[in-house]
């Protein structure tokens, strides 16, 4: 390990807004880092952790509202000492990225090929026809054909697109490339593929790779060496194993232990049954759910209506009070629209649900309104399912409002304050007054909780509802649907991407995969001896935060 | 072929909205309580022997629905009536009114396009600098000037110095073919002025606001990381993307233009349709306001069309 | 929107209440001085009555004199004073200008809403109609409807009112769709609120400042259209509004008199009204728009923070 680093940050600090009168925001504190050739290092952080920032000040791609000091070398001479000036001529020619949103890192109205291309171009690597040839053979070698190079960036999927953002990346032959969360919006099995690409490309043209991400099993599994951002400053570095088996610093620690491990369960005890009764909470049996497109004008004249293919096909679920059921799969599976369909929001084509054994099937907007004080939900992102202009008083509130529940102010205000001490914000006076805008993400999602959980439901269906969250306040907003679930009796019934999360929680597992179910049961027996082989193929796509499992699965 | 049946269906919504406004017409000008042609003792001047030719014309005598069928047929065939003022085909009369609004609005539109992309496009790249603020003001007191007010200031400040009235000088009798071209192009240096001060302002002000938007998309930062220099980056990633809601407002602007070109003939007796608009206003001359209307209307939509296809061919998004 | 976007405030704060919009209006230039060139010429409407210092209906010098002390402004071809035309006539250019304006806004924001917020064959239905009044030249349309119906005010009120409401409904449309699409509108559904409770507590006081600056836009088209149908001769000739002053000047050849003060007065107010308006009603949207605050092509770049004077101790 002797060779001299490819690219190092020394002392690097930036500093956002500083103007005569105001010191401005300090996001990247003093960061040291090292990168050999080859070598793979993860820069692991929460959101606003300075992750980002760090690597953008290394493409000199910072806003101009930022101020930056200390050195980024590239084989020894200092990029940043003149500024723009002296970075300019490095981008994509020696440092090249990859970006997060891959859709919109695109330009949409020109063809793929034309962008890689253009890289090509701008640097005097090839034109004309040596240029398209060279697009040919990038795509080529991240599995794309070329002859996909004409098509335009829409035309192609998540995975695609990320693929050919590398390919570009790849253009100029780079001998750095910083890769920025290059898998978050993209489907467990797809970023599986995404990053043993990336790995192989290292490998292959011995590319040294920081691979910014919010998830360490991501990087336990993909980098030789990792450091870990909080507040602009890296608090631990050192080799992958190091950090797992011997992390020095608490946030570490923390972040591991954040870190589902889908593995672990399997080793866990099994959870108690939950008692049976009679008529489950909640039967669903062979649903089936389509999406019509908007009729046109003619076909609503001539009274058509035209057939969709479905995207719920025939599942069947049941859940009891006191359980959580996860509902799992990838993004289109259908588990949306099946929760949609459960919650009366969208028409069902066939098959019967039946809520504490009445039939709710097809029941008009009117019919379940009284119907929805038993049943209630939680989405996704909390920084979306909150009205700004109320405050958290209001929205919790709203619901009590809506159903006429509290004759008086005061008794109103009672229930709210007992939802808000129930899911956590204590004491609730400190929040009644407060806006969405001034609450931290986790506590956003407890308001959209409490919201939900005034009415006093028996089941909740919960849509994904921590994968907005930073890794460290996940496992405290499941562990308040665990106490909802162990404590208030609520049968619940999760949505998620993320079978380590669900495995951790939830009591049964159903698999769900384009349109049906194709695993159902208990949590420990789904990871632990899975049937089906789509099962099998995401339980060995899932990320682990232990490295050494790296071996053992991917040999 | 990609996106066939959104070129149909703008088509369609085209020919759709030329039978509306064909129908709208009718309604306007026979069915609704009040309307001219239906109390033809409203036509000045009109001998007996006129009106009963024109009760005959218009079917006055027979259904409405009947009038409607007669009127859909005679409009399909070009026969718009007889204009009441000089008692030709109104359809001759639009042809040539419209034959000579055309160079005009054309050289206005099209310099007002140009003008008002370059300052856009100059204002959005050095957005809050001098430049931009000048400009950005300039084109905001044009675009508040009314157009006859403008045109009324051109005409009194160049009064004498260039021609203020008509298209051609009517004494130049035996002018050669470059010398009537030079007196032509010289009667439509005020009114192409006009117009094009009153269109670019807008113009310049939808440029820059698209540019600004698409300044921020993630494309861009991209091709910065590409090292794409800048006005390439200009060129292909933020004007050619902000080319798409530039045609949707231009398009949408095609009021603007006829409005402009409307008052500007008016102000300048420029002898084109929309002086024959005007007049026909002035006389009651029903036939051709009613034939007016539609041809107007009918090439608005046809430019709409152009616009639609344009979009088309610019957004590779677009399916159906 | 996703991370790279390095320059974003860490807070994706919607910038759709009224507070936050308003602080954001006010921070820019251009909307006080468009808020001051409004309120000017409002104040100077409803007391026009009070400081009009001749009489309208009689001549009080001779046709098209000059400015002079005594008639600041100039006189008309009647001998009537240019300062009381131009002060009565942007009182009633106003109300013309305005209620146009509100019956455009509210037919447009009316279908816009029922357009977006339910979807569907009624959102087919309504834009259907809208794209036929948005193709169909106005102008063209209020020219003919003007001279079928004959020359008055109201006529030109409500033709004007009637045509105007196309962008409204299309604008609002597209931003109650947007706002249908939110989760928090989703959650509330959810929870049993009806359509009713949904649209008055979370849509429209979403749109409304939007619906403002809307609003004020379209008040200058109005008041635009308003001279534009009164110089072609279709408004009420009797009224005194700028448009009539205008067509009158042109009418009774100012132009070739040389007589520029019967038409710059008017020219000049028209303009200054429709700047004062699309100034402040520009920096409401500019303020609303999200998109505008970022732009990766700045001609600014980062700086180096130098060596000596300001480092870390220094903070």
């Amino acid at each position: 390990m002797t060779r001299k680093p490819i690219l190092a940050f020394e002392d690097l600090n930036v500093w956002f807004g500083v103007r005569p009168d105001n010191p401005g925001f300090h996001v990247v504190k003093g960061v040291n880092i090292a990168l050999k050739p080859g070598e793979r290092f993860g820069l692991v952080g929460e959101s606003g952790s300075g992750k980002t920032t760090t690597i953008m000040a290394a493409m000199g791609l910072l806003p101009s509202s930022a101020e930056v000091s200390g050195r980024v070398l590239l084989e020894g001479r200092d990029i940043l000492r003149d500024g723009e000036k002296s970075v300019a001529p490095h981008r994509w020619k020696d440092i090249a990225m990859v970006f997060q949103g891959a859709m919109s890192a695109f330009n949409p109205v020109k063809t793929v090929g034309w962008q890689i291309a253009e890289a090509l171009d701008v640097h005097n690597v090839a034109r004309g026809a040596a240029a398209g040839r060279r697009v040919g053979e990038l795509l080529e070698l991240v599995g794309i054909s070329a002859a996909q190079s004409a098509r335009f960036p829409h035309e192609f999927s998540g995975g695609m697109r990320q693929r050919a953002m590398i390919a570009m990346a790849l253009a100029c032959e780079p001998k750095v490339l910083l890769a920025d969360e290059p898998t978050t919006a993209l489907d467990v099995m797809v970023q599986d593929q995404v990053l043993k690409l990336l790995v192989r490309l290292s490998q292959d043209l011995n590319l040294a790779l920081i691979l910014v991400t919010h998830d360490l099993a991501i990087v336990a599994q993909n980098c030789h060496r990792a450091a870990v951002m909080l507040g602009g400053e890296i608090v631990e570095e050192g080799s992958v194993s190091d950090l797992y088996h011997r992390p020095q610093h608490d946030y570490t620690r923390k972040l591991f232990e954040a870190t589902p491990d889908v593995f672990a369960v399997a080793r866990k005890p099994e959870k108690p049954e939950a008692k049976r009764t009679p008529a489950p909470l909640l039967q669903v049996s062979g649903l089936k759910v389509s999406y019509p497109r908007p009729r046109s004008i003619g076909e609503v004249l001539r009274r058509e209506r035209p057939e969709a293919p479905l995207v719920v096909n025939d599942i069947s679920l049941k859940i009891d009070r006191g359980e959580m059921v996860a509902l799992v799969g990838q993004s289109g599976s259908g588990k949306t629209t099946a929760m949609q369909a459960i919650l009366g929001m969208v028409k069902s084509r066939g098959g019967t649900i039946t809520l504490n054994g009445r039939d709710v099937t097809g029941l008009g907007m009117r019919d379940w309104r009284p119907l929805r004080r038993q049943i209630q939900m939680i989405y996704q992102d909390p920084y979306e399912s909150l009205d700004l202009r109320f405050r958290v008083r209001d929205t919790v509130a709203e619901p009590l409002r809506i159903h006429r529940i509290a004759a008086t102010a005061q008794e109103r205000e009672a229930l709210v304050v007992e939802a808000l001490e129930r899911v956590g914000l204590t004491p609730a006076v400190r929040y009644l007054g407060r806006f969405p805008h001034e609450l931290s993400g986790g506590q956003r999602q407890r308001v959209a909780i409490a919201a939900s959980i005034v009415l006093k439901p028996e089941l909740l269906l919960a849509d994904e509802p921590v994968s907005m969250l930073d890794v460290s306040v996940r496992a405290g907003v499941l562990h308040l649907l665990d106490e909802l679930r162990r404590d208030a009796r609520m049968g619940i019934l999760m949505i998620t991407h993320d079978l380590s999360t669900a495995a951790n929680y939830a009591d049964r597992i159903a698999v769900m995969h384009q349109g049906r179910i194709v695993e159902q049961g208990p949590a420990h027996q789904v990871i632990h001896a899975p049937e089906a082989e789509y099962t099998k193929a995401l339980l060995a796509s899932i990320p682990n935060p232990d490295p050494d499992r790296r071996l053992a699965l991917r040999a | 072929m990609r996106g066939a049946g959104y070129v149909w269906k703008r088509v369609a919504f085209a020919i759709a909205t030329v039978y509306v406004a064909l129908t709208l017409n009718f309604i306007l000008f026979r069915v609704l309580p009040g309307s001219p042609v239906s109390q033809i003792s409203r036509v000045p001047n009109a001998s007996p022997e006129m009106k009963k030719i024109l009760t005959q014309q218009f079917g006055l005598d027979r259904p409405l629905w009947e009038q409607y069928l007669l009127y859909l047929r005679e409009a399909l065939h070009g026969n718009f009536g007889i204009s009441y003022t000089n008692r030709q085909p109104v359809l001759d009369n639009l042809v040539q009114a419209f034959a000579n609004t055309i160079p005009m609005v054309a050289a206005g539109t099209i310099l007002a396009i140009m003008l008002g992309l370059t300052v856009g496009v100059v204002s959005a790249v050095r957005r809050g600098s001098a430049t931009d603020h000048l400009s950005t003001n300039i084109a905001v007191l044009f675009y508040a000037f009314p157009t006859q007010f403008m045109g009324m200031m051109l005409l009194i400040g160049f009064a004498g110095v260039l021609p203020s009235a008509g298209m051609s000088d009517p004494f130049a009798l035996d002018a050669t073919a470059w010398e009537a071209l030079l007196d032509r192009l010289k009667h439509m240096i005020l009114p192409v002025t006009a117009l094009m001060l009153t269109l670019y302002a807008e113009n310049a002000l939808i440029v820059r606001s698209a540019i600004l938007e698409t300044l921020g998309e993630d494309h861009i930062l991209t091709a910065r990381a590409k090292g794409v220099p800048r006005h390439r980056i200009i060129r292909h990633y933020a004007l050619r993307n902000a080319m798409l809601p530039i045609v949707t407002m231009v398009a949408m602007s095609l009021g603007a233009i006829v409005t402009g070109s409307i008052l500007i003939e008016v102000i300048f007796s420029w002898p084109g349709i929309g002086r024959a608009l005007y007049t026909a206003v002035l006389k009651r001359d029903y036939p051709m306001l009613q034939g007016g209307f539609l041809f107007i209307t009918i090439v608005v939509i046809t430019f709409n069309l152009i616009a639609d296809l344009l979009y088309y061919k610019l957004d590779p998004r677009i399916t159906t | 929107m996703s991370t790279t976007t390095v320059n974003q405030a860490p807070d994706s704060q919607s910038p759709y209440g009224f507070w936050p919009t308003l602080r954001g209006v006010l921070q820019q230039k251009t909307a006080l001085a468009g808020l001051v060139i409004v309120a000017f010429f409002v104040i100077i409407a409803l007391i026009s009555p009070w400081i009009e210092p001749y009489s309208i209906s009689e001549a009080s010098c001779g046709v098209f004199e000059a400015p002079s002390r005594a008639h600041w402004l100039g006189c008309d071809d009647g001998g009537v004073d240019m300062l009381s035309l131009v002060l009565r006539g942007g009182r009633i250019s106003m109300i013309v200008g305005a209620v146009a304006t509100l019956i455009a806004i509210g037919i447009g924001a009316t279908i816009g809403v029922l357009s977006g917020y339910f979807g569907g064959w009624v959102d087919t239905l309504l834009m259907r109609i809208t794209d036929y009044f948005l193709v169909v030249p106005q102008i063209v349309l209020m020219i003919a409807i003007a001279a079928v119906w004959g020359p008055s005010l109201s006529h030109v009120i409500i033709v004007i009112g009637a045509l105007m409401w196309t962008g409204t409904a299309r604008l609002i449309r597209a931003q109650v769709k947007s706002l249908r699409e939110r989760v928090y509108v989703k959650r509330v559904e959810a929870v049993g609120a009806g359509h009713a409770h949904i649209i008055f507590n979370h849509i429209i006081p979403q749109i409304g400042p939007l619906l403002v600056a809307n609003t004020v836009l379209a008040i200058t088209v109005a008041i635009f259209n308003e001279t534009a149908l009164a110089f072609l001769g279709l408004s009420d000739p009797t009224a005194v509004t700028w448009g009539t002053i205008m067509e009158h000047a042109f009418d009774r050849a100012a132009v070739s008199s040389g007589a520029w003060w019967a038409i710059v007065p008017a020219g000049l107010s028209v303009a200054f009204l429709i700047m004062g308006c699309y100034m402040l009603g520009r920096s409401i949207e500019d303020a609303l728009n999200p998109r505008l605050k970022v732009s990766y092509l700045s001609t600014h770049f980062w700086r180096l923070r130098p060596l000596v004077g300001r480092g870390p101790d220094a903070l």
